[in-house]
């Protein structure tokens, strides 16, 4: 806007000032050639006024002309000068950042080295391996990534690198939250990105220093107006990452506080004895063990890391904003479904702005508006990207299972670790600096004795079901969301066990009319319920041929309806009543000779249609007329077992996890990915277990292996 | 994306695996482990072998940091308290134990309140193992499981003296629970095992006379 004006404003004033001299020379001109004029008059006399007349009416047009040249000239003069002043500009200001930039590294490092002296009392005998890791970050985050298709190195020396930087990155005080941070932005940024691009998408990742010493002028010329609101962008960005590495050096008080901590724990220790006695001595600390003291430090590091890393992702965004093709381009489905006018992102600037950054990706929420101009505010409204909000922390081993309260921001996660935990997400802990709020826990179920596999929740939220390896089932009363995490044990928040089954029960599924539950099981049989009666055993199903079934949900339409998923990769709906298989969804028939590895993970009913859709090993999800039984699509959704499925409640979005770490999320409509989110880390080779979408609020949930479960809005 | 390798095995349980196949797969040897959570692996892994073999479970893999390696101990450890828990909770009732004691010597303050309470026993053993399960899932104390500071180290000693007192209540007031659990698990002889090898409770502390029952030998104990 600016620059328009401006050059408007220098375009017309040298234009004007040459119209008046161009009088002057002409006028002069005019007056010499009367004078010719007059001498040809004496030897031509008469002959030819009106040629000479016409000779000099060309002559001062001719000289009109010219000078109209001179006026375009000046005029494109006044633009280059001014184009090369901006460029000139622009160019200064990168040069300001690169050097806050390696300013804020090397403060970064210094502090680093005083830390470790401090904390050790030793130097940091590894100060010559830290420069590689900020002069050169694209080895240090490459092999940091467990994931990364980097093939070219082989694989042993691929881990030592790998063993090796992950040591020199923890001794320097690189916490695992920040490595997984960045291999999470890389690693999305690959799952992306996984053809050819995914090289030139790490070169584009570099630090800013290279990117915008290298590649970046020659853009910017383009877009000046874009450019400017983003260096701009980028100036509060590192004005930001300055402040925040103040408040790193101003953590010396923090540190105190710990090492007072630390010094009461000795305490602690010391009188060993006393602190068991009933004594009132404990009361000033009772609660250091389980106390809410704050050692912001880990936190301060990760910010300003992140704050570096929002930078990297602003050059990012720029590239992609310059050239759009990227958006499109890319390997992510988000490109081309046409805009519905919900709220969630249909549009390819979604792919731009979601681009799967996992956490870091809400960092760059507020820049975006800068970036896309007036346009993102006349789509804001249209689109809903989901961004990480919760960690629910607390539980020992992986969590298999989530479930939400239909109304309240409530939820239960069920763990290998044999308990349930109940989450308020509108109580958090108030966690400084940190992007994703904690919430701690109200109340943990136990009872189970042996890893709990499933849930579902009862349709006014007054009651939940789990199913767990040892073959039980237990109905419990949900507690009510504001107990005090702490009260006094209450054995009739159990309401009921369920127990004849024999095996592992793997999935639960509520009826949303009825009180009536599904349980299957690994040994072999499904069985339905009503857990209220006297009698809860109503019947039991079981297929010779199909093996042992996977996972079960009530057919939503046809109310006497379940569909049954198998790990034969068989999935049929079966009539309740008759206990008769009613459709055989075609999987079975589609391809017979290559069933290893297709068994059906989860199986879930669309909310309004007759549709079924299951997630498959073979990294497929495929949808199927529940009236026709024949494969309605089949895709391959993720990049290893598809293992989760959850559909919205008005059935237009679907969400599934993986054990690739990610979830996506779909429009069941046309099958395009909306958007991906990288959730959780791996354990042995599982990742994500469960996904969930809140029956009435605008959340959604993953569960993982690492034994954290997710929120996300 | 490593899965290349094609005949690799993938350490999963599937839905639909049976209760005794659950997690039962081949070992995996831990340079090989290249997960954050590569240390609760192979802890789980070396559990699952042979809980009995206490002292092969508590032997670190070379050059594994100390550190992590009794906070994921202690993670395991309070975990599988919480068979203990499930146990206790049908036979310990608050009017019969209405206090956390052992021996009549001690009455444990439940330290999970603001300011530490009289807790009945269950509610004790409840209440702390819910706030170690906060603790060490803390964002502020561990917010990595890779390296821990030693500041967060530290705390993990008021753990272990807390979550022991349940053993010692299971073991003077619920014996044959005790025996029951343990005659499974292990897990009080392997308890006593870390604390004490890693010095984190003081001998006088481990009132349980669990390993001297094993050995036969061990120190005389009041
Ligand atoms: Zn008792
Ligand atoms: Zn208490």
């Amino acid at each position: 806007m600016k620059v328009p004006g401006q050059s408007g404003g220098t375009m017309e004033d040298p234009s004007s000032q040459n119209h008046n001299g161009q009088l002057g020379p002409s006028a002069g001109g005019f007056c010499a050639e009367n004078k010719q004029s007059d001498e040809g008059n004496q030897r031509i006399q008469y002959s030819i006024p009106g040629i000479l007349h016409f000779i000099q009416h060309e002559w001062a047009r001719f000289e009109m002309e010219r000078s109209q040249w001179e006026v375009d000239r000046a005029e494109l003069q006044a633009r280059i000068a001014f184009l090369q002043g901006e460029r000139k500009g622009q160019e200064n200001l990168k040069n300001d950042l690169v050097r806050r930039i390696k300013m804020l590294e090397y403060v970064l490092k210094q502090e680093r080295a005083k830390f470790h002296k401090l904390k050790y009392g030793t130097e940091l005998q590894q100060g010559d391996m830290k420069p590689p890791v900020f002069d050169d970050p694209g080895v240090a985050e490459m092999p940091v990534d467990g994931e990364l298709p980097y093939t070219s190195v082989s694989n042993i020396s691929w881990r030592q690198g790998r063993q090796l930087l992950r040591q020199y990155l923890q001794e320097i005080g690189y916490t695992d939250t920040i490595i997984d941070v960045r291999s999470n932005r890389v690693r999305s940024l690959l799952g992306l990105n996984n053809n050819a691009e995914a090289e030139e998408n790490l070169n584009n990742s570099q630090p800013v220093s290279t990117a915008l010493n290298g590649n970046e002028p020659a853009k910017t010329p383009k877009k000046p107006q874009q450019h400017s609101s983003l260096t701009e962008a980028m100036m509060m960005d590192t004005e930001a990452a300055v402040m925040a590495n103040f408040e790193f050096l101003a953590q010396a008080d923090v540190d105190l506080d710990d090492d007072e901590d630390m010094s009461d724990d000795l305490d602690d220790q010391a009188d060993d004895d006393q602190d068991d006695v009933k004594t009132a001595r404990r009361k000033g600390k009772g609660n250091d063990g389980l106390g809410d003291d704050v050692d912001a430090e880990a936190q301060v590091v990760l910010n300003e890391l992140i704050l570096l890393t929002e930078t990297e992702d602003n050059t990012d965004g720029r590239h992609q904003s310059d050239s759009n093709e990227w958006g499109s381009g890319m390997g992510f489905q988000a490109g081309t479904s046409p805009r519905r006018g919900l709220n969630f992102i249909t549009d390819e600037e979604a792919s731009d702005s979601t681009l799967g950054l996992g956490e870091l990706a809400q960092l760059t929420v507020s820049n975006e508006a800068d970036q896309f101009g007036p346009l993102s505010s006349t789509t804001k409204e249209l689109r809903k990207t989901w961004h990480a909000k919760y960690t629910l922390r607390s539980h020992f081993d992986s969590v298999r299972a989530l479930a939400f309260h239909p109304v309240e921001p409530v939820l239960i996660t069920a763990s290998e670790d044999n308990t349930l935990k109940l989450w308020n997400l509108s109580k958090t802990v108030p966690s400084k600096k940190s992007t994703s709020l904690d919430v701690e826990p109200l109340y943990t179920f136990r009872c189970h004795t042996g890893p709990v596999l499933c849930l579902a929740m009862s349709t006014t939220g007054d009651q939940c079901y789990s199913g767990g390896v040892d073959g039980k089932i237990f109905c419990w009363n949900l507690p009510n969301p504001n107990i005090d995490p702490y009260d006094s044990f209450d054995p009739s928040v159990l309401a009921c066990t369920l127990d004849d089954h024999t095996d592992a029960i793997w999935g639960l599924s509520i009826h949303k009319q009825r009180p009536q539950l599904l349980s299957c099981s690994a040994d072999g049989t499904v069985k339905l319920w009503s857990p209220q009666s006297k009698i809860p055993l109503l019947s039991t199903y079981s297929s010779e041929q199909d093996g042992v079934p996977s996972s079960v949900d009530f057919v939503r339409d046809e109310p006497n309806r379940m569909v049954t998923a198998f790990s034969s990769s068989h999935c049929v709906i079966y009539d309740l009543e008759t206990a008769k298989p009613v459709v055989r969804l075609e999987s079975s028939q589609e391809v017979l000779n290559n069933v290893v590895g297709r068994q059906i993970n989860r199986v879930v009913a669309h909310p309004t249609l007759p549709l079924t859709i299951t997630a498959h090993d073979d990294r497929h999800i495929r949808f199927y007329d529940n009236t026709s039984g024949k494969l309605v699509h089949s895709m391959v959704a993720h990049l290893d077992s598809v293992t989760s499925l959850a559909v919205d409640p008005n059935g237009l979005y679907l969400l599934s996890g993986s054990h690739d770490c990610s979830i996506r999320l779909w429009n069941v409509d046309n099958k395009t990915c909306v958007q991906e989110i990288t959730a959780h880390r791996k354990k042995f080779d599982e990742s994500i277990l469960d996904v969930a979408f809140h029956p009435s609020r605008p959340f959604i949930a993953s569960a993982g292996s690492d034994a954290l479960a997710k929120v996300f809005t | 994306m490593k899965m290349a390798d094609g005949i690799a095995i993938l350490r999963r349980n599937k839905p639909g695996t049976k209760a005794k196949d659950f997690s039962r797969w081949p070992d995996e040897p831990f340079e090989e482990m290249d997960s954050t959570l590569a240390v609760q692996q192979f802890i789980q892994q070396q559990i699952r072998r042979e809980p009995s073999n206490i002292v092969q479970i508590l032997t670190p893999p070379d050059g594994q940091d100390e550190g992590v390696w009794k906070y994921e101990h202690l993670r395991q450890f309070c975990m599988e308290l919480n068979g203990l828990a499930v146990r206790l909770q049908g036979d310990c009732h608050p009017e019969t134990c209405t206090q956390m004691t052992a021996t009549e010597q001690w009455i444990f303050l439940c330290a999970a309140h603001k300011t530490p309470k009289e807790c009945a026993a269950i509610d004790y053993t409840r209440h702390t193992l819910d706030g170690a399960a906060c603790l060490l899932n803390s964002n502020k104390y561990f917010p990595s499981r890779v390296s821990i500071k030693d500041a967060s180290v530290s705390k993990l000693g008021s753990v272990c003296r807390r979550v022991y007192r349940i053993f010692s209540h299971a073991y003077f007031h619920h014996r044959n629970i005790f025996d029951e659990f343990e005659n499974e698990t292990f897990l009080c002889r392997r308890f006593t095992l870390f604390v004490t090898k890693y010095g984190l409770m003081s001998k006088d502390n481990l009132i349980v006379p669990i390993l001297e029952e094993e050995a036969g030998t061990g120190e005389s104990e009041a």
